[in-house]
């Protein structure tokens, strides 16, 4: 029922997504529209524009939303955010990097390799050790050195309009949204979302402790390269689409255990359909903003609803 | 069920924490571990659990080398009771004995018939069938202990092994946890609890290994283990009739 009520939520955000812009176009009018008929401006912005961009909030929110989920359920830590593993940092150094050379086409790929180098490197540097501990550190520790190295390439960019360009790349938007970009970003999401469900059961089984599981069975190794690999597609492809954007990882997972109940398993699939439901609205937030004249990127309105709510959250967590 | 330790030696680097165990131990056997603080309990718990490798020696099951069984193969036939019983979400009392018979599950998750009455019985024989629908975080620490056992005990394995399962309880859940693990004792399973109460040791064990810097000592009954000697040389203490005093 819980799954029922979050796939009707992502579906009404879906609609009003379609629904809602600099130009609105009433629900009834969207299905033909996806199809072709209609309104010429509708079909184009139906299918040019809204539909990818939809399409891409979804899937990059469920990505986040999932990947906070498993990383607490993995390190027993609520405040755990995708973030520590260091591939939002891999990936948007790349990013940067094809941003410093002029490469625009090149952004989505080189992040994707940022994302998939960080992956390695985290699993060279301590895939196999047994402690959740170390993987955290060392993905701390990656995501330190890819964001002086972001810095870096700031510091040093050839001219003012490339460090704008960089700059409001890193503040996260969907403007951009195409169907590639879409397709691209779903089929890895999908990917992703199925390592990080698949290791479910035994992040159940890890809430009892690294010993305990592993004397019922559990592989710690195994839990740990689907995690990384999990992590790496769904927050790498998100970043390679929509830039940096924080947060979601972090208190999707809160509220959907607060109403759903903490059982990790659950919460990977609840936490991705939370995720999709909750960054479908940001973005047309983001919409309605930008429509005053200035535009307002994607990246820093979920932090601006993200940190209250989770400085509220923690609040509450330390009083109780 | 026959549980094998053959020269057992565990180091950690170039220090080492067990020695040379050499052990038998047949089905239906409640076995109390017992030695000071650091004598090297958890360890060989841990050891038998499959959790710590050995460095010298082997442990075997029924003739298998434990080290070399799969993971969930092995989980099938050792049930481990860990020191640390901090569990990270709040699970209901049912979902947490539940994962006692993770070893069992299929691919997609889903419990047996088998299961759910393994469960069943996990629950009754830990004394907390009445609880299975409440939060684990909402229970006092001696019905968390039940619970954690209750978890063990779904494994049905043919050898429990139990590291302080008293500790930190009030007297009456001592006394019940102990009286749980003698029952699958007497129903025929293996039973090794680390334990630092000796008066329950003795009332309730059936075999004693008293361990000492590493080295098995002394494998008694309890009515000839806890002699004045072994009592002075492990525990710096002596018997009277008010109880024990440090010598």
């Amino acid at each position: 029922m819980k799954y029922a009520w979050l796939f009707i939520l992502c579906g009404v955000c879906a609609i009003l997504s379609l629904s809602v812009g600099a130009l609105s176009i009433p629900v009834l009018d969207i299905v033909p529209a996806l199809f072709g008929h209609g309104e010429d401006i509708h079909v184009s912005i139906i299918q040019d524009l809204r539909t990818p961009r939809t399409f891409l909030a979804l899937f990059v929110g469920a990505g986040l939303g999932a990947s906070g989920a498993a990383l607490q359920g993995y390190t027993r830590n609520p405040l755990a955010d995708p973030g520590i593993l260091g591939f939002s940092a891999t990936a948007a150094l790349g990013a940067v990097g094809a941003l410093y050379f002029g490469a625009y086409a090149w952004v989505t790929p080189a992040a994707l390799t940022g994302a998939g180098l960080g992956a390695a490197l985290l699993l060279a540097l301590a895939g196999h050790k047994q402690s959740a501990t170390l993987l955290i550190l060392a993905g701390v520790g990656i995501a330190a050195l890819a964001t002086s190295l972001t810095g870096l390439l700031m510091n040093f960019a050839p001219n003012p309009w490339a460090l704008s360009e960089i700059v409001y790349w890193l503040m996260g938007s969907l403007r951009n949204a195409n169907a590639n970009a879409a397709m691209i970003c779903g089929a890895l999401t999908c990917l992703g979302l199925i390592c990080l469900i698949l290791t479910g059961n035994d992040l159940r089984t890890l809430s009892l402790g690294e010993d305990t599981a592993q004397s019922l069975g559990v592989s710690l190794g195994k839990v740990r390269l689907l995690l990384v690999v999990g992590v790496a597609l769904c927050v790498g492809s998100g970043v390679a689409v929509a830039g940096a954007i924080g947060f979601i990882g972090l208190f999707i997972p809160h509220i959907i255990r607060g109403i759903f109940g903490a059982d990790p398993a659950k919460l990977i699939p609840l936490s991705a359909l939370g995720g999709a439901a909750f960054l479908t609205l940001a973005d047309i937030l983001t919409r309605l903003l930008s429509a005053q004249g200035t535009l307002v990127y994607l990246g820093i309105l979920t932090a601006l609803i993200g940190a209250p709510f989770f400085i509220w959250l923690a609040m509450k967590e330390g009083q109780s | 069920m026959s549980l094998k330790l053959d020269h057992l030696s565990v180091s950690y680097g170039h220090e080492p924490l067990v020695s040379q165990l050499n052990i038998q131990v047949k089905s239906g056997e409640f076995i109390g571990l017992i030695g000071p603080n650091g004598a090297g309990k958890t360890c060989v718990l841990k050891t038998i659990a499959g959790l710590l490798k050995p460095h010298k020696g082997t442990a075997s099951i029924t003739g298998r080398n434990i080290h070399s069984l799969p993971a969930r193969q092995r989980a099938k036939h050792i049930a481990y009771l860990a020191q640390n019983r901090h569990m990270a979400w709040s699970l209901s009392v049912r979902e947490l004995v539940s994962l006692g018979r993770a070893p069992f599950r299929s691919s997609l998750g889903r419990f047996s018939a088998d299961d759910e009455l393994a469960i069943d019985a996990a629950l009754h024989t830990a004394h907390c069938y009445d609880l299975q629908n409440r939060k684990f975080d909402k229970l006092s620490g001696g019905e968390q202990m039940r619970v954690h056992l209750a978890r063990a005990l779904a494994v049905n394995a043919p050898l429990l092994l139990a590291d302080e399962p008293t500790t930190a309880l009030d007297p009456y859940f001592q006394i019940s946890i102990l009286k749980a693990l003698r029952a699958s004792a007497l129903s025929g399973k293996t039973v090794i609890a680390s334990l630092h109460d000796l008066t329950l040791a003795k009332q309730f064990c059936t075999r004693i290994w008293v361990l000492h810097e590493g080295k098995l000592i002394l494998d008694e009954t309890p009515e000839t283990a806890f002699n004045p000697d072994m009592l002075a040389r492990v525990f710096d203490i002596r018997s009277t009739d008010h109880g024990w005093e440090i010598l």
